[in-house]
């Protein structure tokens, strides 16, 4: 019953850094602990990303020795991986779901705030855990995020690298679980009255989703790599070969593998659906589409992870391709209810709407290739070339960093009562823009001529010199985007306008629109009645608010 | 503008058609796939390319067609339907629209269902046993591949791309698979130690040498020619440079390599036994040197 | 809570019509790649681990369901699920939310430690494991003490 009184003119004594730092690290309150995973996960993207670069720089021309051996370029890739996917981009659900999720459903806090302290700590320590390999004799693991046995055994890879890959990924692991539970208890028991289930936000539903795909996948990814450890370090022999261990781990793996990417897009897709209404000054179209199409999207992708074995010879090739070619449909109709959310609206271009767009126009492509590589008629010559490489960075990339820029930009006066420059914002948006497309569309043709992936160099012979060379360019122009960002944050946190009104963009339709910028120690003061997906815009526009769907038509202005 | 009702039913119309025609399209008139081709050098091959090209060419089409709608879609929005400046008014808050949400679920059902049945159908050909004529275990190793002619019983044994200098392979110290042409083959793969991936790029197929698993590629060399190999499944340090050839020749060309190996005394198979990983089925340990 | 129930009844449902369809996608084409010694129903040659992760989701889910079934039942109609509640109608208060705490910290330092040892050495994990163990246990027990304590 810790409540306090906060209101705006209580003086903020000013405190001593020993202070601040206690106050972090014993905090439970789940923005801190959010905004925790939103500063530790974008320090892992800039390192992922500078991974990348020397990645970008070796490929550029045939022959080059930018990194010292093959063995270092190995370890480039799989830290890059890992460090991506599961330092970088699982946490940021996680921080946008402990920022917003409570909020938004009207809650004081998640439903167990000391857990939710205990999974970033174990994110924290557990990543660390991973990359000390690189401050190893023998370097990080090389074996690919994906650690295919036999080459991820001690027998292929010795090295501690290898083993603190394995044990760190376990502890983080455990964390994301732990913040899985924690989401779903939220979300069932601490709605405020008249939350019921379907006038809950997009972005709620979407990490309800989500998090159920967390417990779903991630207890397969704790026992695989304990497993592995265990043949790594204790002398078991539950990958041996003769026990058909390859084909094993490669289940056991994507089984996590392929869920983990939609539990990457999925919450991300939940921050769009939040964005564009409000820039639309219209509802989410189709609602209750949208949610069934998000747990459709969630079921299959527990049933499609063979879709990454296609040429292994051993997996069901007719069940696989058949669930993963079923996932489009429910896919394509989130995209054409984004559309639709424009439709007929009245689309105005701030900052976070030009990310949700960029996102839009980047996804569809992806989704396209996706459609292709679910065919194993046509995967058998595209696997594990370039081109699987340009297409998940393309849903990937287009998911996550661009809803990520897009929600950073829309919910910034929520989290620091201070709006980011807009002028900054666009010239890095379309800095970032091109700097993607340049680096990752040539990569299809490259994939498709026959570049493999994974691969430290190539041959004069090949013909991949020059769209090396251009993705390379792309890639320096990519991450020069973020200078303008990163100075952004800096002038705002310097002498950036405080914010004085709830919704400074006018048109918010969820509760956290209707308290204060920045949140309020325990959320609210004051809880506006809910009487529909959109509480905060029904109380600040009247004129539109109704129960039931109309189809008035507007007034040309 | 029309009216709703009849905005509706021209869409729907319209999608209905798109659907028709599509699924009625031969290959030649819906030709190669614009601004993705397949390497040109892929061209009759092998007995499969030509199916896989039609897919790839067709699947190409009916996607940029949905890609043209999607991006046409998103892009008339935010042009036309864009908040003018010193706009004011609040649009009208539509919130669904049955008709139009089961229309864009029910068409790419449809779509994929039809996609789904042109890669079954060109998936059981590509893998089902050709009853061979010529049969070559393809053993994968760390960094190269050894190849045995088992019908004529002799072999060769390859060893990593080497270094020119520190830009170029020689490119003939790598290993070469001959096949004869217009003959059914199989290979059959192999690895000693960890998964590798036997894709030759042309053939536009791979298939992985899995440890402790056996795996088959069926197919007919259709074309003479020099074809590019490469590994396809990261094994450790030297994974690019896993590279080998893949010629294809005449029957009498094919009959001369074979017995160039003869002659060069490698006669025999060379057994799975010399693997690096001991724990592979049917491993003795202690290797022993068998003749 | 309903509508939760439901959300899970439909998983564990569509996880079970998945699992017995995969595992009998082998009547439609012969699987090629699965060994002879392998499981099988009869002629049937049966994939057994992707059969068995998608049958342990459909239980996995059924459990969870059942669960919030009976709470559902338990509990009544409560103010979150009814459209018209009021926000007076919740409880006034929700119950004790830690203002802060350093048990997670320590914890989370402490089992790493652990799971570091498991990679660096036993040495580690006779010093991580009782540290672990306190913190857990202070974890547990932090709000049962001091002037909590029954």
């Amino acid at each position: 019953m810790a409540t306090a009184t906060i209101s705006p003119s209580t003086p903020v004594v000013p405190r001593d850094k020993g202070r601040i730092l206690v106050d972090w690290l014993t905090t439970t309150d789940h923005k801190k602990i959010g905004y925790l995973y939103l500063i530790t996960s974008f320090i892992y993207f800039l390192i992922g990303g500078v991974m990348a670069l020397m990645i970008r720089a070796q490929l550029t021309m045939p022959g080059l020795e930018i990194v010292g051996s093959k063995e270092q370029y190995n370890q480039l890739f799989t830290m890059h991986g890992t460090i991506m996917l599961l330092m970088f981009a699982t946490p940021l659900f996680a921080a946008f779901a402990n920022i917003l999720m409570p909020v938004q459903i009207g809650a004081p806090d998640v439903a167990f705030p000391r857990l939710n302290a205990i999974a970033y700590w174990f994110y924290f320590f557990g990543s660390l855990i991973a990359v000390a390999g690189f401050f190893t004799p023998q370097g990080a693991a090389s074996f690919g995020w994906f650690a295919y046995v036999p080459l991820s055994t001690s027998t292929f890879s010795p090295g501690i690298g290898g083993d603190l890959w394995v044990f760190g990924l376990a502890l983080s692991g455990f964390g994301t679980i732990m913040g899985g539970v924690n989401f779903i208890t939220t979300i069932l028991t601490l709605r405020a009255p008249g939350m019921t289930m379907f006038r809950m936000p997009v972005f709620v539903w979407n990490t309800l989703v989500t998090s159920i795909l967390v417990i779903m996948c991630f207890p397969p990814l704790a026992a695989a790599l304990f497993a592995l450890g265990a043949d790594r370090k204790f002398g078991s022999h539950i990958f041996d070969p003769a026990n058909g261990g390859a084909m094993l781990w490669q289940h056991l793996f994507w089984f996590f593998g392929h869920p983990e990417v939609y539990i990457l897009a999925l919450p991300f897709f939940g921050i769009i659906s939040e964005i564009m209404p409000v820039f639309s000054r219209k509802p989410i179209f189709g609602y209750k589409t949208l949610i069934y199409a998000t747990i459709a999207i969630a079921a299959l992708s527990m049933t499609v992870w063979a879709h990454h074995m296609y040429v292994t010879g051993q997996v069901l090739l007719p069940f696989f391709a058949f669930t993963t070619m079923l996932i489009a449909v429910p896919t394509g109709v989130k995209v054409f209810n984004w559309i639709g959310t424009m439709w007929r609206g009245s689309v105005s271009f701030e900052t976070p709407m030009l990310w949700s767009l960029g996102f839009l126009t980047t996804f569809i492509f992806g989704g396209l290739t996706g459609v292709i590589l679910s065919s194993p008629t046509l995967d058998f010559s595209l696997s594990d070339s370039y081109f699987v490489v340009a297409h998940f960075h393309y849903v990937i990339f287009g998911t996550v960093v661009f809803a990520m820029f897009a929600g950073i930009f829309f919910w910034y006066p929520k989290m620091t009562g201070k709006m980011l420059n807009e002028r900054l914002g666009k010239i890095q948006f379309w800095l970032l823009f091109v700097g993607f497309h340049g680096t990752f569309l040539v990569q299809h043709w490259l994939g498709v001529e026959g570049m493999a992936r994974r691969y430290a160099t190539y041959l004069p012979g090949d013909g991949f010199t020059f769209l090396n060379e251009v993705s390379t360019v792309g890639s320096v122009i990519l991450a020069l985007s973020f200078l303008p960002f990163l100075w952004n944050v800096y002038i705002t946190h310097r002498k950036g306008v405080k914010v004085t009104v709830n919704d400074p963009w006018g048109y918010g339709r969820s509760l956290e629109w209707a308290t204060a910028s920045p949140f309020p120690r325990h959320n609210f003061t004051s809880i506006p009645v809910i009487r529909s997906e959109a509480p905060a815009f029904d109380l600040n526009h009247p004129e539109a608010s109704d129960s039931v769907a109309t189809k008035k038509t507007a007034k040309k202005a | 503008m029309l009216s709703k009702r009849a905005l509706r039913v021209a869409i729907a119309t319209a999608a209905a058609t798109t659907t028709l025609f599509l699924t009625g399209c031969t290959q030649e008139e819906l030709s190669s796939a614009i601004l993705m081709p397949l390497p040109a050098s892929s061209i009759g091959v092998t007995n499969h390319t030509d199916s896989i090209t039609n897919l790839w060419n067709i699947s190409w089409a009916v996607l940029w067609g949905v890609g043209a709608i999607s991006w046409g879609l998103m892009f008339w929005a935010i042009i036309v339907y864009r908040r003018r400046k010193g706009d004011t008014h609040l649009p009208a808050q539509m919130r669904y629209n049955n008709p139009i949400e089961v229309m864009f679920t029910v068409v790419p059902l449809i779509l994929v269902i039809g996609f789904f049945a042109f890669t079954a159908r060109d998936m059981k050909v590509i893998e089902t046993p050709n009853n061979p004529e010529v049969t070559v275990q393809v053993i994968g190793k760390q960094w190269s591949w050894d190849f045995n002619y088992t019908n004529e019983n002799v072999y060769e044994s390859g060893i990593q791309a080497q270094y020119n200098n520190t830009k170029t392979f020689d490119e003939s110290t790598l290993p070469t698979l001959y096949l004869p042409v217009n003959k059914r083959v199989e290979l059959i793969l192999n690895s000693r130690d960890v998964d590798h991936s036997f894709w030759v790029i042309q053939f536009l197929y791979k298939k992985d040498t899995l440890p402790g698993k056996t795996n088959h590629e069926y197919f007919t060399p259709t074309k003479i020619g020099d074809y590019r190999g490469k590994c396809a499944e990261l094994c450790g340090e030297f994974h690019s440079m896993m590279l080998f050839n893949v010629k294809v020749v005449s029957q009498a060309d094919y009959e001369k390599h074979i017995a160039d190996l003869k002659a060069a005394g490698q006669v025999g198979q060379l057994s799975l036994d010399a693997s690096r990983n001991q724990n592979l089925p049917g491993v003795v340990a202690p290797v022993e040197n068998k003749g | 809570m309903r509508t939760n129930a439901r959300l899970f009844w439909l998983l564990a449902v569509f996880y079970l019509l998945a699992a017995v369809g995969y595992a009998t996608v082998g009547l439609w084409e012969p699987y090629r790649g699965l060994s002879d010694e392998g499981p099988s129903l009869g002629n049937l040659k049966v994939e057994i681990i992707g059969t068995a992760a998608i049958l342990m989701l459909s239980i996995m889910s059924a459990f969870i369901a059942f669960y919030l079934g009976k709470t559902h039942r338990t509990q009544g109609p409560v103010p979150e699920d009814n459209p018209q509640a009021k926000i007076s109608d919740g409880d006034s208060e929700i119950g004790f939310f830690n203002p802060w705490s350093w048990w997670p910290f320590f914890l989370g330092l402490f089992g790493a430690c652990v799971f570091l040892s498991l990679a660096v050495g036993w040495w580690l994990f006779f010093i991580g494991f009782p540290l672990a163990i306190v913190a857990l246990v202070g974890f547990v027990f932090e709000n049962s003490r001091g002037q909590h304590a029954h």
